[in-house]
């Protein structure tokens, strides 16, 4: 692998001994990846920033490079923590797990990490534009990036993105690369779908595209209009259930104008068709409905937005979330903020739900809590929380989400 | 198994030495989720290792399930001791390398990583062979048969 002069005296130690041991890291990876060179990279996202990732490995490690004196070279976020910083009483997080998360904290605000504890940090503080390279974490956010905004950045594990955080390089190899990029597996809505596409089809569709195409390159063809949120939602879906680090929709994404352009020349003649039927399918295996009490209702995987927060609000208002039912919406600090000056906040609260500030259901740890049956409108959460928080899933809209608070149960209607 | 060598060739992926016990899986294993990082017990209960202790040993699995929060389980399991020693896969995706370049560098811990063997692990060795790994030249000698 090339590196240039300033890159090897780098290595030999002359910034410091973070950027030594963060850049052979790099430089390994790299040859194990056949990179020709490092790439110079306009920021970074940081997913070890919860203690339930990070754990005590994540202390030491974070702790060895503060007393080394690291810091980040390029603008660099965090992922959600583990413990809602300001209220974590209420989610029954016991003492001392909070104080593991707080000492992370302390550590990443050490290094000039931006503090943003969120999975969508590129609708605030981390806004990348289409072409930069970056070395990004967070499976969510690294398809959003890659997909919605055209930047170019690997799914980076835990610690390598702070390796190209302290370094601003990343080996140059896969989704860097034009020729990596190429849309490989064609999807094809029917068009009864197409022209009928429900909001809760989009995670439902990331979902199924994600376990066909593990980690190949996927191209979605019919879709005639999505949201940000819609987008996000899809992508997030399909990182989960597959490793889809890029997809492209046509007309839709940048990279993507025509099927020509998200294929990088000659479409493959095989297309895989896409009905109600499939999607339907899909859903059961999501979390199929099945009569009987909700202990927790999860929205906002990922973060929430201002948007789908007037949403939650317009839907709640005047409603009451059920006495044995735990409505909680998970978002960024920043978004908060402004919801609570726009009034959604109260609206939320005044109904009996909670805001998950700064992390998550899957992040966060409820054992304290015996949940045993969720609801939740996300692919993502679909995917891991029967894992995470060991309950049962139930899949199903926003709407049908919200109306299992108020009712507490999960009912077809 | 005919011809049964003692020798096989892979790629060294991640450089190291190991000397001891294998582990096969048929299935593909992801650490997140996958192993108890107190313990060294793979802990998914859909994986046909389930209850398995791969705590010191060579553990081949065929390919890896990564999520970006590997390396969290991954490297708590090597400060606790509790990490397999070595790797052997059919494809080493670059998430599992990642986990052995980390350890390297924060707790100078080789776990050397070979993929691609002439004969694929799973059919040339068997849980209890001992064996001797070289991750830089990609080599496995089979020192005994279980």
């Amino acid at each position: 692998m090339y590196l240039t002069d300033a890159e090897k005296r780098i290595l030999d130690g002359e910034s410091g001994e973070p950027q030594r041991l963060a850049l052979r890291v790099l430089a390994k990876l790299g040859e194990a990846c056949g990179a020709e060179r490092m790439v110079e990279i306009v920021s970074a996202h940081l997913v070890a920033s919860s203690y339930q990732i990070a754990g005590e490995a994540g202390i030491d490690i974070y702790s060895q490079l503060v007393q080394q004196g690291a810091k980040v070279k390029v603008r660099t976020t965090s992922d959600p923590g583990s413990i809602v910083f300001a209220r974590w009483q209420e989610f029954r997080t016991p003492a001392d797990y909070a104080a593991r998360q707080v000492k992370i904290a302390e550590l990443l605000d050490q290094m000039g990490v931006i503090p943003t504890w969120t999975c969508t940090p590129y609708t605030t503080f981390n806004v990348p534009r289409f072409g930069d390279h970056l070395g990004w974490s967070e499976s969510s956010a690294v398809v959003f990036v890659n997909s919605v905004i055209g930047a170019r950045t690997n799914r980076l594990a835990a610690y390598v993105d702070l390796c190209a955080a302290l370094t601003g390089r990343v080996p140059c190899f896969g989704l860097h690369l034009p020729e990596n990029r190429r849309g490989q597996v064609v999807f094809e809505l029917a068009s009864d779908l197409a022209t009928d596409f429900a909001d809760h089809y989009f995670p439902a569709l990331g979902y199924l595209v994600g376990q066909i195409v593990g980690d190949q390159v996927p191209v979605i063809m019919g879709l005639r209009h999505a949201t940000f949120d819609q987008l996000k939602a899809f992508g997030a879906a399909s990182a989960a259930s597959g490793s889809v680090a890029l997809y492209h929709m046509v007309g839709i994404t940048p990279e993507a104008r025509t099927l020509e352009e998200a294929c990088g020349g000659k479409p493959p003649g095989e297309r895989i068709p896409v009905g109600k039927r499939e999607l339907a399918n899909v859903m059961e295996q999501m979390g199929a409905f099945t009569d009987g009490p909700v202990d927790v209702v999860g929205i906002g995987c990922p973060h929430a937005s201002i948007d789908q927060m007037r949403r939650y609000a317009s839907l709640l208002d005047g409603k009451r979330v059920h006495p044995n039912t735990q409505l909680w919406v998970c978002t960024n600090v920043v978004v908060e903020e402004m919801a609570r000056k726009m009034g959604y906040v109260e609206t939320i609260e005044r109904a009996g739900a909670k805001l998950m500030v700064g992390t998550c259901h899957n992040d966060c740890p409820l054992g304290a809590w015996n949940f045993r049956r969720l609801v939740t409108d996300s692919g993502k959460f679909a995917y891991y929380t029967p894992t995470t928080v060991g309950t049962q899933c139930v899949f199903a809209s926003t709407e049908a989400c919200i109306q299992a608070a108020i009712t507490g149960k999960a009912e077809r209607s | 198994m005919s011809g049964r060598q003692h020798v096989l060739q892979g790629r060294g992926c991640a450089a190291g030495q190991f000397e001891g016990e294998v582990v096969v899986s048929r299935q593909s294993f992801g650490f997140w989720q996958g192993l108890d990082p107190q313990t060294g017990v793979v802990i998914d209960k859909r994986h046909d290792l389930c209850g398995a202790m791969i705590k010191g040993k060579a553990f081949a699995f065929p390919y890896g399930r990564g999520s970006t929060g590997t390396p969290g389980i991954f490297l708590e399991a090597v400060r606790n001791g509790c990490a397999p020693a070595a790797i052997i896969n059919v494809k080493s995706e670059p998430m599992i390398i990642m986990c052995a370049l980390l350890a390297e560098a924060f707790f100078k811990v080789a776990i050397p990583i070979v993929d691609g063997l002439d004969v694929p692990a799973q059919e040339a060795l068997r849980t209890g062979d001992r064996v001797r790994i070289d991750g830089a030249t990609g080599r496995i000698e089979i020192l005994a048969r279980a």
